[in-house]
C-alpha cells in the first residue's frame, strides 16, 4: 500500500479541483436542524466540512442505495406495456471524511449486491464513487468495530485512508482509484509521520477494544444451532420493532419493490428500504406470519448479521458503528446483547446431569 | 427508589402480576426493565432520566411482552394518559393491568447529556403538567417533587408556526417531511398506534404510496397525526424513534392544541372520560361542512 503525506492545504486544493471539475464531494457537515449533530452532505468547499467532529447521524448507505429509487418507468399501450429503463451510470462523486465503519459497511453490501444478481444501480454508484476515509477518533461506548474484525484504522471499503498527523494527513492509497485521486497531490511521508500515524492507530484501537472483545469465529455456528434457544423469548422485550436500527445501519440492505401509478396508464417501479424488524416484512398473503413476535424478528436480525451472512461470505454483516444502539428508543444495546450471547456460546456445557 | 422496589417485590412474590415493567440502569443510561423475578425488583429506579413511556409495552402489538402474563407498569402521569387511552379504546382491560404511578417533577429533554432539571434541560412537555398524580392508578408511590420547571421551547415553536402564513407553514413541513424515509418507526414506537393493519399498509386500494416521495410522505404523516388527534399523549416516543430526526412531536402537539381549542379536550388520564373521536355531539361545530 502506498503512503503519502498530504498537507491541509493540499487537501483543500484537491477538494477545490474536484468541485471545479463538477465532481460531487460529500463530507460530514453540521446538521441544518441541529448544529450539535453531523451528517454526510454534499459540500461546496472544504470549509463546509466538519471533519473529525462527531459520528454522522446516518451512514453512507443512502448514497448508494437511496431510501427510494425508480427502477423503471412503464406505460400501458393498446398493444402491451412500454418499459423505459433508468440510467445505471452515475455521475462521479468523492466521499471525504467517511468513517472506516461506514466504508466497510458499503463493502459488506457489495457482496450481496453481486451475489446471485449483479445490481447495476448499486454498482453504477459504487464505480463512480471514491471513498476517502478518516482514521476514526470519534468512538463512544456503543462502538465495537474492533469486535467485528474491523477497526478505527480499517481500510476495508476505502479507496484512501487519511490519518491525521502534524500539519496534515498520512494518506494510505488503498486502491488504484485512490491512487488516481491523489496522483498529483502530496509528498513522500517522513519516518516521523509514519510513526505518529501508527501511534494514533494503536490508541484508537485500544479505545474501541474496551467496549466488546473480538467476536469468536465459533459464534456463527453457535447461533445456527441455537435457533430455538429460550434466550430469544426474552432478548427483545424492550424492542418496539420500529426498525430505526435497520434504517441507520450501514449494512442493512433489504428492500421492497412496488409499482406506483402516476396517471391512468403510466407509472413507476420503485425500490424502497425495508426492514425485517417490522411484522409486515414476513406477512404472507394468507395472513400467516412466520415471524409472529418481536422475539423472532430480533432473532432474525442477529442471525442474519452474525451467522447467515458469515456462512455465505465469511464475514460479519455489521461494522460496529453503534448507530442501532445510539438511536434505539427502547434501549436495545447491540454490543451488550452480542456480548451476552457470545458469553453463552463460550460457556462450558454444565457438568453432571443424568 | 425503595417504595417502588418494595411494591414490585410484593406484586411479584404474591403472584398478582407476572412482570413489572419499569426503569433500570442500562449500559447507556436508563432503559425499560421487565422484572419477572421478585429478587430482581431492587433493580427498579425512577429519576429525571426516565423519559420513556412504558405504556407502549402494553400496546397489544407488543406480543413478546404480552406472553409474559399480567403486567404491572410504572407510569409518570403523562404515561398514565396513554394507559387510559388503551383502556378507553378497548385495547386492554382495566383489570388486566396494575398501574403504578410515580409522582413526577418532570424529566430531561436529553437524558444522555444533562443531569440537572432546569428550564433549559427539562422536557418541553413537562411545564404546567396537570397529571403529576394521575387519577388512573392502583398504587401511587414517591413524594410529590417540586413542580417541573417550564421550558418555553415548545410554546415558542408553536407560536412560530402560528405566525407563519399558510404557505410558509406548508413549506416548513415540506422541508421536514421531505426527510421522511417511510420506515414507520414513529408508528411502531407509538403507544397509541395499535392498529393491526395500518391505513399505510392497505393496498386494495392503496390509499398511501409506500415510497418515500414528498407527496406520499405528506399523506402518511398527515394521516397519522390526524388519527392521533385527541389521542396523542405527547410522550415523544415517535420523535425518539425517528432515524431522520423529524419534529413529529411538534406536528402532533399542533393538532392536539387544535383539539383542545375546539373540543375543550386534552387526552385524559381517566379512561371513563370519552375522547372527541369516540363521541357524537349534536352541538359540535360543523361550519366547515358546506
Amino acid at each position: 500500500m502506498t503512503q503519502r503525506f498530504l498537507s491541509h492545504q493540499e487537501l483543500a486544493s484537491l477538494v477545490a479541483e474536484l468541485l471545479a471539475a463538477k465532481t460531487r464531494v460529500i463530507a460530514p457537515v453540521r446538521a441544518k436542524d441541529d448544529p450539535e449533530q453531523v451528517e454526510y452532505q454534499p459540500i461546496q468547499s472544504l470549509e463546509d466540512a466538519a471533519l473529525g467532529v462527531r459520528i454522522p447521524r446516518r451512514s453512507l448507505k443512502e448514497f448508494f442505495l437511496p431510501p427510494t429509487e425508480v427502477l423503471l418507468h412503464y406505460r400501458q399501450t393498446k398493444t402491451g406495456v412500454e418499459i423505459r429503463e433508468v440510467a445505471t451510470v452515475a455521475p462521479p462523486q468523492v466521499i471525504l471524511g467517511a468513517l472506516p465503519c461506514d466504508a466497510a459497511g458499503v463493502a459488506a453490501v457489495d457482496k450481496v449486491m453481486n451475489w446471485d444478481y449483479r445490481d447495476e444501480l448499486w454498482f453504477g454508484r459504487r464505480e463512480a464513487t471514491t471513498i476517502v476515509s478518516f482514521l476514526c477518533s470519534l468512538m463512544d461506548a456503543t462502538c465495537f468495530c474492533t469486535a467485528v474484525g474491523l477497526g478505527p484504522e480499517s481500510s476495508t471499503g476505502s479507496d484512501v485512508l487519511l490519518a491525521p498527523v502534524t500539519g496534515g494527513y498520512l494518506a494510505h492509497l488503498v486502491t488504484p482509484k485512490g491512487e488516481a485521486l491523489l496522483q498529483a497531490h502530496g509528498s513522500e511521508a517522513s519516518e516521523a509521520t509514519l510513526a505518529a500515524a501508527e501511534a494514533a492507530q494503536r490508541e484508537a484501537r485500544q479505545k474501541v477494544e474496551q467496549n466488546l472483545a473480538a467476536i469468536p469465529a465459533e459464534f456463527a455456528g453457535w447461533l445456527a444451532s441455537n435457533f430455538d434457544n429460550p434466550v430469544w423469548k426474552t432478548i427483545a422485550l424492550r424492542c418496539h420493532g420500529c426498525g430505526g436500527c435497520a434504517a441507520l445501519c450501514p449494512t442493512c440492505h433489504c428492500f421492497d419493490i412496488v409499482d406506483e401509478h402516476e396517471s391512468a396508464d403510466e407509472g413507476v417501479r420503485r425500490r424502497n428500504w425495508d426492514s425485517c424488524q417490522t411484522a409486515l416484512f414476513t406477512l404472507h398473503a394468507s395472513g400467516h406470519n412466520p415471524r409472529q413476535s418481536q422475539s423472532e424478528r430480533f432473532r432474525q436480525r442477529i442471525q442474519h448479521k452474525f451467522s447467515i451472512y458469515p456462512s455465505r461470505f465469511g464475514e460479519i454483516l455489521c461494522s460496529g458503528c453503534g448507530r442501532c444502539s445510539r438511536n434505539c428508543p427502547g434501549g436495545m444495546d447491540l454490543p451488550t446483547i452480542v456480548g451476552e450471547l457470545v458469553a453463552m456460546a463460550q460457556a462450558k456445557p454444565e457438568a453432571g446431569g443424568q | 427508589m425503595k417504595p417502588l422496589q418494595e411494591l414490585a417485590h410484593k406484586l411479584l412474590s404474591e403472584g398478582t402480576v407476572k412482570v413489572v415493567i419499569g426503569y433500570e440502569e442500562g449500559p447507556r443510561g436508563v432503559r425499560p426493565a421487565f422484572i419477572t423475578d421478585a429478587a430482581q425488583a431492587e433493580k427498579l429506579i425512577f429519576d429525571i432520566r426516565c423519559v420513556q413511556n412504558l405504556a407502549a409495552y402494553l400496546n397489544p402489538r407488543r406480543t413478546q411482552v404480552a406472553q409474559l402474563g399480567k403486567a404491572a407498569v410504572v407510569v409518570k402521569g403523562c404515561d398514565a394518559r396513554a394507559v387510559a387511552g388503551l383502556i378507553r379504546e378497548k385495547q386492554i382491560d382495566r383489570d388486566g393491568v396494575v398501574v403504578i404511578a410515580v409522582r413526577c417533577g418532570g424529566v430531561l429533554q436529553n437524558p444522555e447529556t444533562d443531569t440537572v432539571l432546569t428550564s433549559e434541560t427539562v422536557s418541553a412537555r413537562c411545564g404546567g403538567c396537570a397529571v403529576r398524580e394521575p387519577s388512573l392508578h392502583d398504587y401511587m408511590v414517591g413524594e410529590l417533587p417540586a413542580e417541573p420547571p417550564v421550558n418555553p421551547q415548545r410554546a415558542e415553536q408553536i407560536a412560530a408556526l402560528e405566525r407563519m402564513s399558510p404557505a410558509e407553514r406548508w413549506n416548513f413541513w415540506d422541508e421536514q417531511l421531505s426527510r421522511c424515509i417511510r420506515c414507520h418507526a414513529c408508528r411502531e414506537a407509538c403507544p397509541m398506534c395499535f392498529c393491526l393493519k395500518c391505513t399505510a399498509e392497505k393496498s386494495q386500494p392503496q390509499w398511501i404510496d409506500s415510497s418515500a416521495t414528498l407527496q406520499a410522505n405528506r399523506a402518511w404523516q398527515t394521516m397519522r397525526v390526524l388519527h392521533q388527534a385527541g389521542r396523542c399523549v405527547d410522550c415523544l416516543e415517535c420523535e425518539r424513534a425517528c432515524p431522520e430526526h423529524i419534529p413529529l412531536g411538534l406536528l402532533a402537539r399542533y393538532v392536539a392544541d387544535a383539539v383542545e381549542r375546539r373540543f375543550d379536550y386534552v387526552a385524559s388520564d381517566d379512561p371513563s372520560v370519552p375522547a372527541p373521536f369516540g363521541v357524537y355531539r349534536a352541538d359540535d361545530e360543523e361550519e366547515f361542512i358546506r
